[in-house]
């Protein structure tokens, strides 16, 4: 298809090309901002985490050239292929991984580090929109929804074995292009709920708490029944919701790492010290221990980043400090603020009015993605698109709500912002890919051929 | 559900989710403004840049106090790594075990955060260290600035420095922990002036106090003014000429120039080296003088009251002559002392009977005796009560019995008793022979030597003095504070004096008191004073002033168990005064009376061997001689 190629640039979604520019560039200021010292202020000094970052905008520059001048077909081609090979890259990282920050997710190249997990969500996506892709495949059939669940469940699973909670996590996502695809949204619906039910455990008591769901589901009943199945859906809610209420502690104390109980007690404002006496006087199908202590069990240590960062941001005020002029940026109070606590930068230099219109375009952005994803004409480039765009809003509302102090702290970047070549290579290529499939739609004549 | 219906559900999300992230940034950021002073208190060090203490010369300009500057060899315990340690440890010629011991010290107190590792560098090292410094990254100097004294004595006067106390860090908001600032002598009453005014600069730290640059590029720094220098009334000289003199004795010499109110010389004895109590050997030594029972921190000038003795007739005789119940011409006899009942004030043998100018001449004790009666039982007044207040009055007004107001810390302001105190101890109608020994100064009087100077000054100046005071000029502008302009007069008619000073200047010449005493060539007014002390031998006190007329120095001195006042008093005054007058400061006429003074020990063994200052302080770089 070598003769439409000089069309193709011109039907590349500029304003998305634009956006992405400008966030990639910000990001790279903000990481000057909070990674430059006194002694390190040269732009381009490899020695420091912001020189690098130019390096690797550089080569994501000409990953993206290579990536648009691929024949679209590629991709759709070597999806399974791509996979595969992200697949074994995990499966060989188990054993012989460089274990950074407790995962042991990176592969040592030099004095580089390649972090595999970063690409999974982008064979993953790939894999996904093939297989959905693929002729007279819908999502639907006891078969093809175990094949889906299990191209995201597989390097869920993998990057959970590094440790990698946070990266693992991210996979939730694709649950939301199963949505679009036809899963039903009342699974969305009772994953909210369990959640919201687990937070509701850990702050008030467990019998009270079964005690108003009860009083609920009995109201709902009571008006509501004159349908005929009233009885049992409300007797299948009270009871499902009373025995997930009472195996919280044991998800909780047990299946959750200590330093995760934390993160979540923090966000939630809990007093760590007192969590677990408190529970322990309740009752409860799991035994917890009244005087489990952590090394590091108080709430200050673990409240600190978070404690930090709030302060970041809040210290901006309206109109912030200014570039490179923030006082808990450039004094590197805020641990990782150059990855995952970027965000923290954007608040303090500034302020209320850049980061509402930070977070403005940003979701503009992700809009943008939704809405191209939507007006693909086949199969795998509409899931592709939902896959990238659900991806990315994914890592923006945990990466964002972290550094807000409304969601626990959970290690993933801010695409496109955060320092990173693995995640910058990565979520660039997901990106490109996509327009590079948008901006040949017009040559596909139909999903169905 | 339709699928570009889901389309709508992806966006509602958004936008819920874009509603609650920006409410929260405005909570945060808006509502929540605390965040905002912890960043402040976070992320950025105050600075405060110390500005250069003013300096004190002398009367002539000669450098009295300076400043140095200290450098400490500072480092980071956790930065240092491959260092050539031999070659730093030749430079600051300590051995690599000491080395070692130091850095483990301060990683023990904080890794990460710079410790002194050599307080105080000797001149030699620290000039040495400026030229490897750079190749040591973990190592820095730190520039600080200490106080240094030209001068050996006068340590009363110039006082100390001392660390700022929690109590006065709560009162006054410009010392912050740590701080210096003058707890004595002139270093505290001149605080104000000489401390200038601190600069500050707002550095951004990082999570290590590592330095990260200037905060919003300097907007909120400031450059510190230096202190004001300050111009004593001193004269270095005779300062150092009077403590000279009054080497192995305990006493005070004060001077003043009587037309201004100048301190010219402010001597105590025992003193100390003002260079003790600066640098590393403070602490040791300030604690040593504070626990020496010879008391050599105890200011005598201004803080012990002697009974004035004989020097005290001077005021009586002024008194009752303004009273007029004495005339320069009433004579009273003298046979052995002065006799009623059974009451008897003893007297020396000398002729008699004497007028006044000769009963200041002879120091006659009956005179006073029936002056003082005379003056109490003046029928002028209702009761000896109502004349005693008046004769108080009189006394106030030279100074005696309040404060002079001195522009030093901690002023006694001697003895002058009340006529309450008499009634508790005569009953309510006691007698002008119940306070007899008042009338030759003895009993329940005390003047400190500053107020028995201040005596002699208003003498000097014919009935009036101004406010002691040992700064001439503040700052550039060389301003004298407005209350040393002000002329305090005393209760005494002009007219009276001629007469006291007549019988003064008599006392240094053959046949006065202290006949033995008198410089060739110089009309010195003076009156002797011998305090009985019930604790041991008199203490030689003296008064004098010269010359006689339009005079240049009024002086009190004090000797301490000196025995009568013309025995080591008269003779210490009187080389003072001629030391003071004469252009050539380096000879003197009374060559005998001075090897007297200098070579007599009046403290037996306990003579003052004063702490030493440290070895290591350096002579002042600063030239030694200022403009005045």
């Amino acid at each position: 298809m070598n003769y439409n190629r000089p069309e193709e640039t011109i039907r590349i979604d500029w304003l998305t090309v634009i956006i992405y520019i400008l966030i990639v560039s910000f990001g790279a200021m903000n990481i000057y901002s909070a990674n430059s010292t006194i002694d390190h202020t040269f732009v381009f000094d490899l020695s420091m985490e912001y020189g690098k970052q130019f390096l690797w905008i550089g080569v994501t520059a000409i990953i993206v050239f290579l990536i648009l001048i691929v024949d679209p077909k590629f991709f759709n081609f070597s999806g399974y292929g791509i996979y595969v090979i992200v697949i074994v890259m995990l499966l060989v990282l188990l054993g012989t991984g460089v274990i950074n920050k407790g995962a042991q997710a990176w592969f040592k190249i030099g004095s580089f580090k390649l972090q595999p997990s970063e690409f999974a969500k982008y064979a993953t996506s790939l894999a996904l929109a093939k297989f959905l892709g693929t002729f007279d495949v819908k999502f639907a059939g006891k078969k093809n929804i175990a094949i889906c669940f299990g191209i995201i469940l597989l390097p869920m699973a993998l990057t959970l074995a590094q440790n990698d909670t946070g990266s693992a996590l991210v996979f939730v996502s694709f649950f939301l292009v199963l949505y679009r695809e036809g899963f039903s949204g009342w699974y969305l619906v009772i994953g909210l709920y369990l959640a919201t039910l687990f937070v509701f455990t850990i702050l008030f008591p467990s019998l009270y708490l079964i005690l108003v769901i009860l009083i609920i589901c009995a109201t709902v009943f009571y008006f509501f029944k004159k349908y005929n199945q009233m009885l049992w859906l409300t007797l299948i809610v009270f009871f499902s919701s009373a025995i997930f209420i009472l195996s919280v502690d044991f998800i909780f104390a047990k299946l959750l790492q200590p330093h995760q109980q934390q993160r979540i007690l923090v966000t939630l404002n809990q007093d760590v010290a007192e969590y677990y006496p408190r529970k322990a006087k309740e009752f409860s199908l799991f035994k917890i221990d009244a005087n489990r202590k952590d090394k590091k069990a108080s709430k200050r240590d673990y409240s600190y980043n978070v404690r930090q960062s709030k302060i970041s941001i809040g210290a901006g005020q309206w109109f912030g400090n200014g570039f490179n002029n923030g006082t808990q940026t450039k004094a590197q109070l805020v641990p990782e603020q150059h990855t995952d606590f970027i965000f923290c930068t954007v608040g303090e230099e500034y302020g209320f009015v850049g980061s509402t219109t930070f977070v403005l375009v940003y979701l503009f952005f992700i809009g943008r993605l939704y809405y191209m994803a939507e007006r693909q004409k086949n199969d795998f480039a509409r899931v592709y698109g939902y896959c990238t765009a659900s991806v990315i809003f994914f890592h923006f509302f945990v990466n964002v709500g972290m550094a807000l102090g409304v969601l626990p702290v959970i290690g993933i970047p801010l695409p496109f912002m955060s320092y990173g070549g693995s995640s910058l290579f990565s979520f660039s290529m997901m990106l490109f890919t996509f327009l590079k499939l948008d901006a040949n739609r017009v040559n596909e004549v139909s999903s169905v051929y | 559900m339709e699928k570009s219906s889901k389309l709508l559900v992806f966006f509602i999300v958004l936008t819920v989710i874009g509603v609650i992230f920006i409410t929260r940034l405005f909570f945060l950021q808006i509502v929540d403004t605390s965040n905002y002073y912890k960043a402040l208190a976070y992320g950025s060090n105050e600075i405060t840049i110390y500005p250069a203490r003013g300096t004190i010369v002398d009367r002539y300009g000669k450098l009295l106090v300076y400043n140095d500057a200290v450098y400490d060899l500072m480092a980071v315990p956790q930065k240092i790594k491959n260092i050539d340690k031999l070659r730093l440890c030749n430079v600051l010629q300590i051995d690599t075990n000491e080395f070692n011991q130091r850095i483990k010290k301060a990683s023990k107190y904080n890794t990460r955060e710079a410790s002194i590792i050599y307080k105080s560098l000797p001149f030699n090292i620290y000039s040495q260290l400026q030229e490897i410094i750079y190749e040591y990254p973990a190592f820095f100097i730190e520039t600080k600035i200490d106080r240094r004294y030209n001068i050996n004595g006068a340590a009363h006067l110039l006082g100390y420095m001392g660390e700022v106390s929690e109590k006065q860090l709560q009162v006054e908001k410009y010392y912050k922990p740590g701080d210096i600032k003058g707890v004595s002598g002139m270093e505290k009453s001149y605080e104000l002036y000489l401390r200038g005014i601190k600069g500050k600069k707002i550095v951004l730290v990082d999570k290590f106090s590592k330095q990260q640059g200037s905060f919003a590029g300097g907007k909120f720094d400031s450059l510190p003014t230096a202190g004001q220098n300050l111009i004593a009334s001193i004269d270095l000289n005779l300062q150092e000429y009077g403590e000279q003199l009054m080497k192995n004795k305990f006493g005070s010499i004060v001077a003043i120039e009587p037309a201004t109110g100048e301190v010219l010389a402010i001597v105590n004895s025992p003193n100390y080296d003002p260079n003790v109590l600066v640098g590393q050997s403070r602490n040791r030594n300030f604690s040593a003088l504070l626990l020496d029972p010879r008391k050599p921190l105890f200011n005598r000038a201004l803080k012990a009251p002697y009974p004035p003795g004989s020097t005290f007739k001077t005021v009586q005789a002024l008194i009752g002559l303004q009273e007029g119940v004495l005339t320069p011409d009433t004579k009273y006899p003298c046979h052995g002392g002065y006799h009623m009942g059974s009451l008897t004030v003893g007297c020396h043998p000398h002729a008699s009977p004497l007028d006044l100018e000769h009963s200041i001449q002879q120091s006659c004790n009956a005179y006073y005796c029936f002056v003082y009666r005379s003056i109490l039982d003046n029928p002028a007044y209702n009761s000896v009560q109502d004349a005693y207040l008046k004769w108080t009055q009189y006394l106030n007004s030279f100074g005696i019995g309040i404060k002079t107001e001195i522009d030093l810390p901690e002023e006694s302001p001697g003895i002058v008793k009340k006529t309450q105190y008499f009634e508790r101890v005569f009953g309510k109608n006691w007698r002008s022979s119940n306070v007899i020994s008042l009338s030759i100064g003895q009993g329940e009087i005390g003047l400190t030597p500053l107020q028995m100077v201040n005596v002699a000054t208003v003498i000097a100046n014919r009935g009036y003095y101004y406010t002691p005071h040992v700064v001439k000029a503040i700052g550039d502008e060389k301003i004298l504070l407005e209350q040393y302009k002000i002329k305090h007069k005393a209760m005494i008619n002009i007219a009276y004096y001629d007469s006291v000073i007549a019988g003064m200047a008599r006392v240094c010449k053959p046949g006065g008191t202290a006949g033995r005493t008198g410089i060739e060539g110089i009309t010195i007014c003076a009156k002797t004073g011998t305090a009985q002390n019930p604790h041991g031998a008199h203490h030689s006190i003296f008064i004098a002033f010269a010359p006689r007329d339009n005079p240049k120095i009024a002086i009190a001195v004090v000797v301490e168990n000196g025995g009568y006042g013309a025995e080591y008093a008269g003779p210490i005054a009187n080389l003072m005064i001629e030391r003071y007058l004469a252009t050539d400061k380096t000879i003197t006429s009374r060559k005998d009376m001075l090897d007297r003074m200098l070579n007599s020990n009046l403290v037996g063994s306990s003579v003052y061997d004063a702490p030493k200052p440290d070895s290591t302080l350096r002579k002042p770089l600063l030239p030694l001689t200022a403009k005045p």
